[in-house]
C-alpha cells in the first residue's frame, strides 16, 4: 500500500494521530503536499462521505473521519500555504437565526472541507444581514443555511429576499438543509439546492463552484 | 369503559367502545400563543406539564381524554450534580457555562431557549472513573420509597399510568454530546464507552427493581431515547444493538416479572434500523411515530413484527396547523391504523407554534369516533 493510500484508509478509520503521522511523513520524504491532500486525505473522506450517504457509517464514524482529516489538514495548511494552492471554492455556512443546533451544519463543513472546499463557519444564530455580508466580503459563491427547527426554517426565506435586495442573488446560490427542510420548501422559498445529507451537500456545492469557474 | 381500560384493551388487541383521543403534551410557545389568542386562559399556558394539574383542566378544554406521558420514574441523572458555574465570559456576552452534566454551554445573551453545547467533562478514563462513576451510582435517595409504597391509593384509575424506566443510550448522549459519545465510542480505550453504558444502566435497573419492589401497580414501562434523526440513528445499528441490547432485556424482563406487558419507548427520527434491538428485546410499544416531519411509518414496523409491535402515535401533528380537510385525512388514515389493533392515534410529537385551536379540538372529537 503507498502512503497515500495508507492516510486514505487510516482517516476512514479515524485514527487521527497516525493520519496526522503519515501525512507529516509523505511531506517528509518529498511528496507533493498538494498531492497529500487531493490523493490521500480527500479521497478518504470521499469514501465516507458516500458510506455516510448510504447508512454504512454513521455519524460518529463521520465525525471522527473528520477530526483524523483535520488533524492531517493541520500538518499540510503552512506548506499549501506557502505554496499559493488555493481552495476550490468557498462557503459561508451557518445554522439560521434562533436555531442552536451544529451537529449537522458541522457535518456539512467536513464534507465540504474534504471535497477541497473553504468554508467560512458562521456558527449558529447566524442573522440573515451576517449571511449577505459575509458572502460579499469574502467573496463566497455560496450561502449555505443549515434549521433544525420547524419554527427557524422561515430565516432561509429571509437569506433569499435579502440576497435579492443586496444584488447579489445572481452571483451567490443559496443552498438549504437540516431536519425539517426538504425539497417543497426549497422550491417555495426560491434557494437553489437543498439535500438531505451532508455528503450529497458538498457534492453539490462542489459542482456549483465548478460551474462557476472558482 | 375508562380510558385507561380503552387504552390497555386496544393494545392488547381486546375489544373498546371507543378510540381514547390520546396527545403528548405542548410546546411552551403554543400555550404561550394559545393565551395570547384568547383561546386558553393565561394561567394555563404556565406550569402545564406533562401530568400536571393544569394538564388536566386543558385536557377538558380541548376534549382529549390523556397524555401517554403519564408516567413516574426515579432520579436518574447524576448525583451528585456537577456545580453549575460560569467558566468564563466572553467579550459579546456570551457566558461559557459548565451545567450539572459537566456540559459546558455558552449562553448568548437574548437566547431564552436551551442553550448550545460547547465542551465537556467526560472524555477519557480518567473522567469517567474519578468524576462520573461515582455520580452514577444507586443509591437510597434515587428513588421515593415512601411515595410508591403508597402509588397504589393515589395513583389514578380511569388514565394508563407509566413507570419510567429512564433510557439506555440517550442521557449517556445528553451528558457527552453528540459529538463526545462518537470520539468516546472511538476512544482508544476500546472498552471504555461500554463501561459507561453498563454503569448507568446498572444504576436505572436497580432504580426500577426498588420502585416495583414497593408494590405499586402500572399499566405500562416507558423509556426515553432521543436517538434518532432525519436519516436514521445518531450510531451504528450493530453497536447500539451490542451496546444495548442486554440492558433492555434485562429491564423489560424485570418489568414483565411484576405483570407489565407493554413496554413503550419515545425516540424522534426515523427509527426503523433500531426496531430490531427493541423488539427483540422486549420493548413493544413505538412511540410517538414521527411521520409528519420525517415521513416515518407504523405499518412497515407491524409488516415486519407482527402484532408483536404496538404503537402509540404516528398521527401527522402538522395537520392540525392547516385546516379541517388535512385533519379529516389524517383522522382517516388513523382509521386504517386503527383497523390493524394493537395501535392508538396520538400527534407525532408534542404540538408546536401555529397549531390551530379549534382544529386540536376538532380532532379530539372525531377521533373519538373510531371503533377500534
Ligand atoms: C441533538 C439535538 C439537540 C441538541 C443540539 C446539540 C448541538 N450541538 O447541535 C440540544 C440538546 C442542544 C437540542 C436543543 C433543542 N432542540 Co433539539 N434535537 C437534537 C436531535 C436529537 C438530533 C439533531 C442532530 O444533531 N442530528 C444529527 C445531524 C447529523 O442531523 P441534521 O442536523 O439533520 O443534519 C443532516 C442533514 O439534515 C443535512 N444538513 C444539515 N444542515 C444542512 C445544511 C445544508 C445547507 C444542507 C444542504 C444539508 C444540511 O446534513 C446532515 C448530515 O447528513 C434532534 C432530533 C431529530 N430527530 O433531528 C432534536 C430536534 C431537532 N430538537 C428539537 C427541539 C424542539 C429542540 C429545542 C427547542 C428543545 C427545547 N425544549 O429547548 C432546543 C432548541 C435550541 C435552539 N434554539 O436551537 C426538535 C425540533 C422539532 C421541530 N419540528 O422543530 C427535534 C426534531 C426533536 C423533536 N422531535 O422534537 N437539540
Amino acid at each position: 500500500m503507498s502512503i497515500l493510500e495508507e492516510i486514505s484508509e487510516n482517516l476512514q478509520k479515524g485514527r487521527a494521530k497516525v493520519v496526522k503521522e503519515l501525512v507529516q511523513n509523505a511531506v517528509d520524504s518529498g511528496v507533493d503536499p498538494e498531492t497529500v491532500l487531493k490523493e490521500g486525505l480527500l479521497p478518504g473522506m470521499s469514501v465516507i462521505g458516500e458510506r455516510f450517504k448510504n447508512n454504512e457509517v454513521y455519524v460518529p464514524e463521520v465525525l471522527v473521519a473528520a477530526r483524523a482529516m483535520n488533524m492531517g489538514a493541520q500538518v499540510l495548511k503552512p506548506y499549501l500555504e506557502r505554496a499559493g494552492i488555493k481552495a476550490a471554492g468557498k462557503i459561508c455556512l451557518g445554522t439560521v437565526q434562533g436555531d442552536l443546533h451544529d451537529i449537522g451544519k458541522n457535518l456539512v463543513k467536513m464534507m465540504m472541507e474534504g471535497k477541497g472546499l473553504e468554508v467560512v463557519d458562521l456558527g449558529t444564530d447566524v442573522s440573515p444581514d451576517t449571511f449577505i455580508r459575509t458572502a460579499i466580503d469574502q467573496n463566497c459563491q455560496i450561502i449555505a443555511c443549515s434549521a433544525l427547527l420547524t419554527t427557524t426554517m422561515g430565516v432561509m426565506e429571509e437569506v433569499v429576499n435579502k440576497a435579492v435586495e443586496a444584488g447579489i442573488r445572481d452571483r451567490v446560490k443559496i443552498m438549504i438543509g437540516g431536519a425539517p427542510v426538504d425539497e417543497a420548501f426549497c422550491r417555495k422559498i426560491g434557494a437553489d439546492c437543498y439535500t438531505p445529507d451532508a455528503a450529497s451537500a458538498a457534492e453539490a456545492a462542489a459542482g456549483f463552484c465548478a460551474s462557476m469557474g472558482a | 369503559m375508562t380510558n385507561r381500560e380503552r387504552a390497555m384493551n386496544i393494545l392488547h388487541f381486546r375489544p373498546a367502545d371507543r378510540m381514547p383521543a390520546v396527545h403528548f403534551g405542548y410546546w411552551q410557545e403554543l400555550l404561550d400563543e394559545w393565551a395570547a389568542q384568547g383561546k386558553i386562559p393565561a394561567d394555563l399556558a404556565e406550569g402545564n406539564f406533562d401530568g400536571s394539574a393544569k394538564e388536566a383542566e386543558l385536557d377538558r378544554l380541548i376534549g382529549w381524554d390523556f397524555n401517554w406521558y403519564r408516567t413516574y420514574g426515579s432520579s436518574n441523572h447524576l448525583a451528585p450534580g456537577f456545580e453549575t458555574k460560569v467558566i468564563e465570559t466572553l467579550p459579546d456576552g456570551t457566558r461559557r457555562v459548565q451545567n450539572a452534566d459537566g456540559i459546558i454551554e455558552r449562553i448568548k445573551p437574548g437566547i431564552t431557549s436551551i442553550p448550545s453545547e460547547d465542551d465537556y467533562l467526560l472524555k477519557d478514563r480518567e473522567a469517567f472513573e474519578k468524576l462520573y462513576k461515582p455520580r452514577m451510582q444507586y443509591m437510597p435517595g434515587r428513588v421515593d420509597l415512601e411515595f410508591y409504597s403508597r402509588f397504589n391509593e393515589i395513583r389514578p384509575y380511569d388514565v394508563p399510568v407509566g413507570l419510567h424506566l429512564g433510557s439506555v443510550m440517550g442521557n449517556i448522549r445528553n451528558i457527552t454530546t453528540v459529538t463526545g459519545m462518537s470520539y468516546l465510542l472511538y476512544s482508544e480505550d476500546e472498552e471504555l464507552f461500554a463501561d459507561i453504558v453498563d454503569t448507568y444502566a446498572e444504576m436505572q435497573y436497580k432504580c426500577a427493581e426498588a420502585i416495583l419492589q414497593t408494590g405499586a401497580k402500572f399499566d405500562f414501562a416507558h423509556y426515553w431515547e432521543d436517538i434518532c434523526f432525519k436519516n436514521g440513528p445518531l450510531m451504528s445499528p450493530a453497536v447500539f444493538d451490542e451496546l444495548c441490547a442486554k440492558h433492555y432485556k434485562k429491564r423489560n424482563d424485570l418489568c414483565r416479572r411484576y405483570g407489565i406487558d407493554v413496554i413503550s419507548l419515545d425516540c424522534d427520527g426515523v427509527i426503523g434500523k433500531l426496531l430490531p434491538t427493541w423488539v427483540e428485546n422486549g420493548v413493544n410499544t413505538m412511540f410517538p411515530i414521527e411521520v409528519g416531519v420525517w415521513g416515518d411509518q407504523f405499518e412497515p414496523a407491524r409488516m415486519k413484527f407482527g402484532k408483536e409491535v404496538l404503537g402509540v402515535g404516528g398521527m401527522d401533528k402538522t395537520a392540525l396547523r392547516e385546516d379541517r380537510a388535512a385533519v379529516d385525512r389524517e383522522i382517516e388514515r388513523m382509521r386504517r391504523l386503527a383497523s390493524l389493533g394493537g395501535f392508538i392515534p396520538c400527534p407525532d410529537h408534542r404540538l408546536m407554534p401555529g397549531t390551530k385551536f379549534e382544529l386540536v379540538q376538532y380532532y379530539a372529537e372525531k377521533i373519538k369516533e373510531i371503533r377500534p
